[in-house]
């Protein structure tokens, strides 16, 4: 184990429901670094924060947590009592003395911008607010390791933002290791230290965010990433890249020319799925802009590279 | 239709000037329904908690005889204490004669007991189910221990549990089968069972209707209670969804 690792998952192997969900899986927390789970739906992100919490049995491998572990799991569940007195309860089971929780309670309220919040009933905060006392809760016990799964879900993208914009302060510490688990790609680049992708049940990424972004370890997970354009190069090259890498212009001038097939409206721009001979692409266009069936050229900036498969 | 006016006007009249016979009735009543109460509150509450809490084949088996112990036909548990009670004789005497208890007002609180019992954690092992898993779990992930976890669960659930230390109070006043078997020598013990020997005795009797219309009002009550309980718990429900 590493000096600085403080949660360490070794080969392990998490069987739910009769399939097999994480399949010998490594994975090393360090102290002070707060890294960002990413997966695609069922890929076993909330299994793997399960396993590692010591929440579910684990078919195989090892957790091995130096210090304590708390988890916020996904939904902020919080009980039929008042806003103060759920994180004091939380600090009740952590082992926090009676005489330390009120303070400990009020000074992660304020942190997380809920203290105005805490004589309030549970049951009538709206999702946003829930959420910042579920983070409240956790960040109270001032764990050696936090998880957090999926602390941004069904918050309308107001409240999102505004979260995002401060979890970054409210959730990192030098002294601890912090895993968050995310659904949305575009949340993790707000918060992440270090990005590890979740496939086929095993991390299939792990590194800093702008290097894995920059240079995807495999063609599955720079498709997960947003490498939507996918071209097969001479020499049996495969070219993924993303729609920020790609440029129309006219026609014969580009690097290739492909025709659209289809637009898919976004709020200031579309994106236009455009096939050419040596694949599909996806590139971000102007609205009004070129239409369906229009040939266009296409300037390619980037992209990542792999080997074809056999 | 006059006896029964009589029997009510008498009955009425027995109630508001404080017979002592009655009120001596009211009064063991309520303590030995509360003594059985209390017995089958403190084993049916952990005992629910448990079995509702628990994910493991026992944990089922346990929900199961509750369920099945929903519906205990107290004459017949009546019978079966009596066995267990019967004192020795040249017959032989029953695995408990030795707690001499037959006969006595100790036999009526267990039989109330156990008819109580299953009522009560049943109940509440429902209570707990109802509690939301995922809080049950993010108390675990916070480092909630057992113990903690079913001081949670029985916070959460409190209105259920309430609601089944009423209803175990409720089956114990209104046992007659089994009390008259395990305590027939006691038949004026509660105002059920004095209601039935006051009949018995000499028809729609004032005694009879007193007895009656304090039983209905306790009743009354109760399930004013529990049904004022189960409002409150509807509501925190809606607001919770």
């Amino acid at each position: 184990m590493d000096a600085a690792a403080l949660l360490t998952l070794t080969g392990l192997r998490v069987d739910r429901g009769g399939e097999t969900v994480l399949d010998g899986l490594d994975l090393e927390l360090r102290r002070g670094e707060v890294a960002v789970l990413l997966g695609p739906s069922g890929a076993g992100k909330s299994t793997l924060v399960l396993a590692a919490a010591g929440l579910i049995e684990v078919a195989g491998g090892a957790v091995e947590a130096r210090g304590r572990v708390a988890a916020a799991l996904q939904g902020a569940a919080l009980a039929r009592r008042s806003v103060r007195a759920n994180v004091e309860a939380a600090l009740g089971w952590w082992g926090v003395p009676r005489p330390e929780r009120p303070g400990r309670a009020t000074r992660a309220l304020e942190r997380c911008r809920a203290a105005h919040l805490a004589d309030r009933a549970a049951g009538t905060l709206s999702g946003g607010e829930a959420t910042r006392v579920h983070l409240a809760r956790a960040v109270a016990l001032d764990p050696d390791v936090l998880l957090l799964d999926e602390p941004f879900t069904a918050l309308d993208p107001a409240v999102r933002g505004e979260l995002l914009a401060e979890a970054g302060d409210l959730i990192r510490d030098a002294r601890r290791a912090t895993l968050v688990v995310l659904h949305d790609r575009t949340e993790a680049w707000a918060i992440a230290d270090r990005l590890l992708v979740l496939l086929g049940g095993r991390i299939a990424a792990d590194g800093a965010p702008a290097a894995i972004l920059g240079a995807p370890p495999s063609e599955e997970v720079a498709a997960f990433l947003g490498f939507t354009g996918r071209l097969e190069l001479a020499g049996g090259e495969i070219l993924r890249l993303r729609p920020g890498q790609v440029t129309t212009v006219a026609p014969g001038e580009g690097d290739l020319d492909g025709t659209i097939e289809a637009l898919i409206p976004e709020p200031d721009s579309a994106i236009a799925r455009v096939a050419t001979e040596r694949g599909r692409l996806e590139v971000r266009v102007a609205v009004p802009g070129p239409s369906t069936g229009e040939l266009v050229g296409l300037r390619l900036l980037g992209g990542a590279r792999f080997e074809a498969r056999a | 239709m006059s006896a029964l006016v009589d029997g009510l006007r008498d009955g009425i009249h027995l109630v508001v000037t404080g017979d002592p016979q009655l009120y001596d009735t009211i009064g063991n009543t309520l303590s030995i329904a509360g003594r059985s109460t209390l017995i089958a509150t403190l084993l049916g509450v952990p005992l629910g908690c448990w079995a509702a809490l628990g994910g493991g084949r026992s944990h089922r088996w346990v929900r199961l005889v509750l369920a099945a112990g929903l519906r205990l036909p107290p004459v017949a548990v009546g019978l079966v204490l009596w066995l267990l009670m019967w004192p020795d004789s040249r017959w032989g005497g029953g695995p408990l004669a030795g707690l001499g208890w037959i006969y006595t007002t100790n036999a009526i609180v267990l039989a109330q007991t156990v008819l109580a019992l299953p009522l009560v954690a049943a109940l509440v092992a429902g209570g707990v189910e109802a509690v939301p898993g995922g809080l049950i779990q993010q108390a675990r992930a916070l480092g909630a221990r057992p113990l903690a976890i079913a001081a949670l669960a029985m916070r959460e659930a409190r209105p259920a549990v309430i609601g089944a230390i009423l209803a175990g109070f409720g089956t114990s006043i209104a046992v007659v089968g089994a009390i008259l078997v395990v305590g027939s020598g006691l038949s004026d013990a509660t105002l059920a069972t004095a209601a039935l020997a006051s009949w018995n005795a000499g028809g729609a009797d004032a005694h009879a209707v007193a007895n009656g219309l304090v039983l209905l009002a306790l009743f009354v009550l109760v399930a004013a209670g529990a049904t004022s309980l189960q409002h409150r718990r509807t509501a925190w429900t809606q607001l919770r969804s």
